[in-house]
Order: structure tokens, then sequence, then C-alpha cells
């Protein structure tokens, strides 16, 4: 028993859930950072001086935000002594008898927006090695996804031949704010070797609006957090039909690309809209040989968070049918975020068919776990 | 009515007027008793949404407005917002503001020789308001 006051950090007794899957894979577990100077020992000389002098000088956006501690759900016992590595496996990979974490980060999102690639090369370098040794060595259920500069591609090869044959490399974030879709050729080295190390590429919504990228919607900047909110999937449609249009899955065969946090609901109308649409202006992009609902199928996922919900469960079970749910679908929590989906409330939604494929199978295969 | 159908949350003087007060192993989630400008209101410690613990949440005002960029504050201390999702809950009633049909589950307070005694007890209904004093 104990007082709670307007402002509660109660510590969060240990429950155990069982396990939704005999497989369960968790496609976006944040790992933050308590502050930049955590990558100090990581981190050149001359960056460290920088960043003490004058700040990270981080881009910034005005229109999104994670609240609580250090983007810890205000639930959660958190300040800036502990020790998140920890706190994650107990609360989040033990409670729920999660088999693979899937690091997906956060605090480096905006190096998409950075001018100076130098730095922005830096920071993922730094951000990597730090990942390794404060988080993957911390249980050998975390995995993680490599970050990398997307707008100097020589150095994001680089660093993704220098640790993507690490054990625990899975995938390479590539944050939703391109300054192009993800399609254009300029990417494509980062593709090839990405393709080349067996690894998934993955886009979380991060970086739009900030620094020098592009608004986070094709009419602009957002002015409220909801309403950027609804912008994710906007993004994340421009990359797929840009991968679709610019042949990369027909380049890379062997490339998967997972999308997280960019709702789910917009997957039907835009597939049949596309497939619809390639066969009137198909010879103007000859080299889409497939309906690009095909390519959809075979080379994109899509993280269930947040989990689309409808008012009958009959029409959330023809959405999901829609959506070719089993094959695309991979669960995804959000953890730490307020906005999260546990595994219980996610099984509650799927059709029982479906549990072992989208909590784990689907991830084994894109993740090549 | 046997030992186990009332649980004692704390003293009278635990709980003072904008306090809430958690028994935290009651009715498998926990039992928060909220002490609105005196009158009490226990609400279950589990969201009637996605289960998130409803009663850790922000406590905050009703935020209106009638022109955008404007605010208007209402009813002071009592909503709580779930620290999962952020929807708004009537602590008084327990009814989520913005969703019909939905009510985190409430039970009846009593104050008996200076200490606050929750029933935990299913089918009775929870008497609106009791004062504390």
């Amino acid at each position: 028993m104990g007082a709670v006051d307007s402002v509660a950090k109660p510590s969060v007794e240990q429950l155990s859930v069982s396990k939704v899957a005999p497989f369960l894979v968790d496609c976006d577990c944040h790992h933050l950072w308590h502050k930049v100077d955590d990558l100090f020992p990581y981190l050149p000389r001359q960056y460290v001086q920088e960043i003490k002098d004058f700040g990270s000088m981080f881009p910034l956006g005005g229109w999104t935000n994670v609240p609580g501690t250090h983007g810890y759900r205000i639930d959660h016992d958190v300040d800036e002594t502990t020790n998140l590595a920890e706190f994650t496996v107990r609360e989040h990979v033990d409670r729920y008898g999660i088999d693979v974490a899937i690091l997906t980060g956060q605090s480096v999102y905006p190096v998409v927006g950075m001018t100076n690639l130098d730095y922005a090369a830096s920071i993922c370098r730094a951000h990597n090695d730090w990942t390794l040794e404060h988080w993957v060595a911390s249980d050998d259920r975390f995995r993680m996804l490599l970050a990398v500069g997307p707008n100097d591609p020589v150095q994001a090869v680089e660093e993704i031949d220098r640790l993507g044959n690490h054990p625990a490399v899975v995938g390479i974030m590539l944050p939703a704010g391109g300054r192009n879709p993800y399609g254009n050729r300029v990417y494509h080295p980062i593709y090839e070797a990405a393709q080349r190390h067996g690894l998934a590429m993955v886009t979380h919504f991060g970086g739009e609006g900030r620094g020098q990228t592009n608004p986070p919607t094709a009419a602009g900047y957002p002015t409220y957090y909801l309403e950027m909110r609804m912008a994710r999937p906007q993004i994340a449609q421009a990359h797929v039909t840009s991968l679709i249009c610019e042949g990369v899955f027909e380049k890379f065969t062997e490339l998967t690309w997972v999308f997280v946090e960019v709702d789910s609901w917009w997957i039907p109308g835009l597939l049949h809209h596309f497939d619809s649409d390639w066969k009137s202006l198909r010879d103007s992009t000859p080299w889409v040989k497939r309906l690009p609902s095909e390519y959809f199928r075979d080379h994109i996922r899509v993280g269930t968070q947040p989990m689309e919900q409808r008012p009958r469960r009959e029409d959330l079970y023809a959405f999901l049918e829609q959506s070719r749910a089993d094959e695309v679908l991979v669960y995804a929590s959000d953890f730490p975020h307020w906005d999260w989906d546990s595994p219980t409330t996610v099984k509650a939604d799927l059709p029982e068919p479906m549990h072992v494929k989208v909590f784990g199978e689907n991830a084994r295969d894109a993740f090549k776990l | 009515m046997t030992a186990g159908d009332e649980i004692v949350v704390c003293s009278v003087e635990e709980l003072p007027p904008g306090a809430r007060y958690e028994a935290r192993d009651a009715a498998k989630h926990g039992v928060t008793v909220f002490n609105i400008a005196g009158e009490l209101f226990a609400l279950l410690n589990y969201c009637p949404h996605k289960g998130g613990p409803l009663c850790r949440g922000r406590i905050l005002p009703h935020a209106t407005s009638n022109e955008a960029g404007h605010w208007k504050f209402e009813r002071e201390g009592e909503i709580v917002k779930c620290p999962y999702h952020n929807w708004e809950f009537d602590i008084k009633t327990g009814e989520a503001l913005y969703e019909d049909r939905l009510r985190a589950r409430q039970f009846p307070v009593e104050v008996r020789d200076g200490r606050i005694v929750v029933r935990i007890r299913s089918g009775e209904s929870p008497r609106a308001g009791v004062r504390s004093t």
C-alpha cells in the first residue's frame, strides 16, 4: 500500500503475463539514452567539444513529442539514475515473454535533417557502438538496427560494412524524414550493402519536417501533435510507392523493408489503387514487372502499432483479410511510449489463426532471426 | 459480509482533498481512492479501454474551448488521463468522457472510525461522493 500524489511514480510490481505466441518478436522496442552525453565515450574529440560548447544542435520539430521522463510512460518509475536496458528487460521483455526485442532507437532519428553529414555519420557510429555496449550486451534477446545517415550513402555503406556482420545486427534504420522518397537511386548503394549483409531495411516515422528535410505532409507543416500523427501514413505511402515504382525490389530481390508506427489502415486502399493504375500506366515504368501489391506482399512488412480499431469486430476482421495481415503485419509494441500496444491487447484484436505469424514468424523471416 | 469483502485503504488524515491513495494489491489490479474537495471516490486501477493502470495517470481539469487557440479549464482535479493512450475519465463516475458506454469500475467508499474503507464486492452499486468528514 502507498500514498500516490499528483505526480505519481510508483514502482511497478513484477507481473508476468502469459505468452501470446510460441515465438514472440517485438519489432519496435525503443531504446533511449538519458542524454547525448552518453555518446561521449564513442564520439570523436571535436564533436564532444562542440556539443559541450554549443549543444548537440539536433534539428527539432514543434509538432510531435514523446512526453514523460525520457519518453517513458508516466506510470514507469524512471529517472536519470535508471539503467534503462535493465528496466526494459524487466518491465517488458521478461514480463511478456518476448523472445526477440528489436531495438529501434529514437534519439538519433534527427540525423536525417542534419546538414553536417560528417557529424551525422559520427553520431550514428557512436550510437551503434553505445547500443552494442549498453543494450545488446545486457540481454541476449536484444537485436539492433544500425543507425546510418541516408544523405551520405558512402559513409552509410561504410558503417553497414563495419557492423553489418555482427550477430546482433538485424537491420538498418532509415527514419521516414527523407530528402527524397526512398526508392530514389541515390540511396541504392545502401540497399546493396543491406542485401549483401542479409539485413532488413526499417523505416520508423521520425525526422519529417526537421532541419533539411521535407514538410511532414504534402500540403505543408501540421500545426498540432494530433495532426502530425495523422501525417505518418502519408509518408509511409510515399516511400512504399517510390520503392516499388523505382524497381528497388527488382534490383534487390532479397531485400525486405519493414515500416513501423505508420498505421495500417491505408494498406488495402493503396494496394488496390496502385494495382489498378499500374495496369493503365505500366508501360511508362516497365521495370515494374509485377503487380505492385505482389511486391508489397513479398518485400514489405508493416508493424501492428497502432493496432487498427473498428467499431465492429467483423469490420476489423474484413480489414485484416483485405490487408493480408497474416502475411504483412509484424507485432510492434512501441515500448515505452504512451500510445503503445501490449501483446495481450493485440492478441485480443487478431483472429487466432493469425497469431503465430503476426507475433513471430513474419518477423523471423523478415529479420532472419 | 466477510473480511475479504472490504479493505481499509488508509486513514482520513492520509487522504486530504486533492490527493489519491492506492491499495496496490486490492481487487487484483489495485483500488485507488480519490479525495475531490472532501468527497471520496474509489476506482479500480484498470482502464476499460486497454487495461492500463488508469488511476496512476495525470489528474487534470476538463479542457474545453469555443475558439482555436483558447482554452477553458473546468472541473479541476476531476479528470484522470490513463497512462496508456491518455483517454479522459471522470473520476466521480468512472465514465470515459469521449467514448460511449465505457466506464471504469467503481467501488463504494465509507469513512468508519477515521479510516477509509472500500467495499470490494461485485454487483453492488457504489454510493457516489461519500464525504470524508
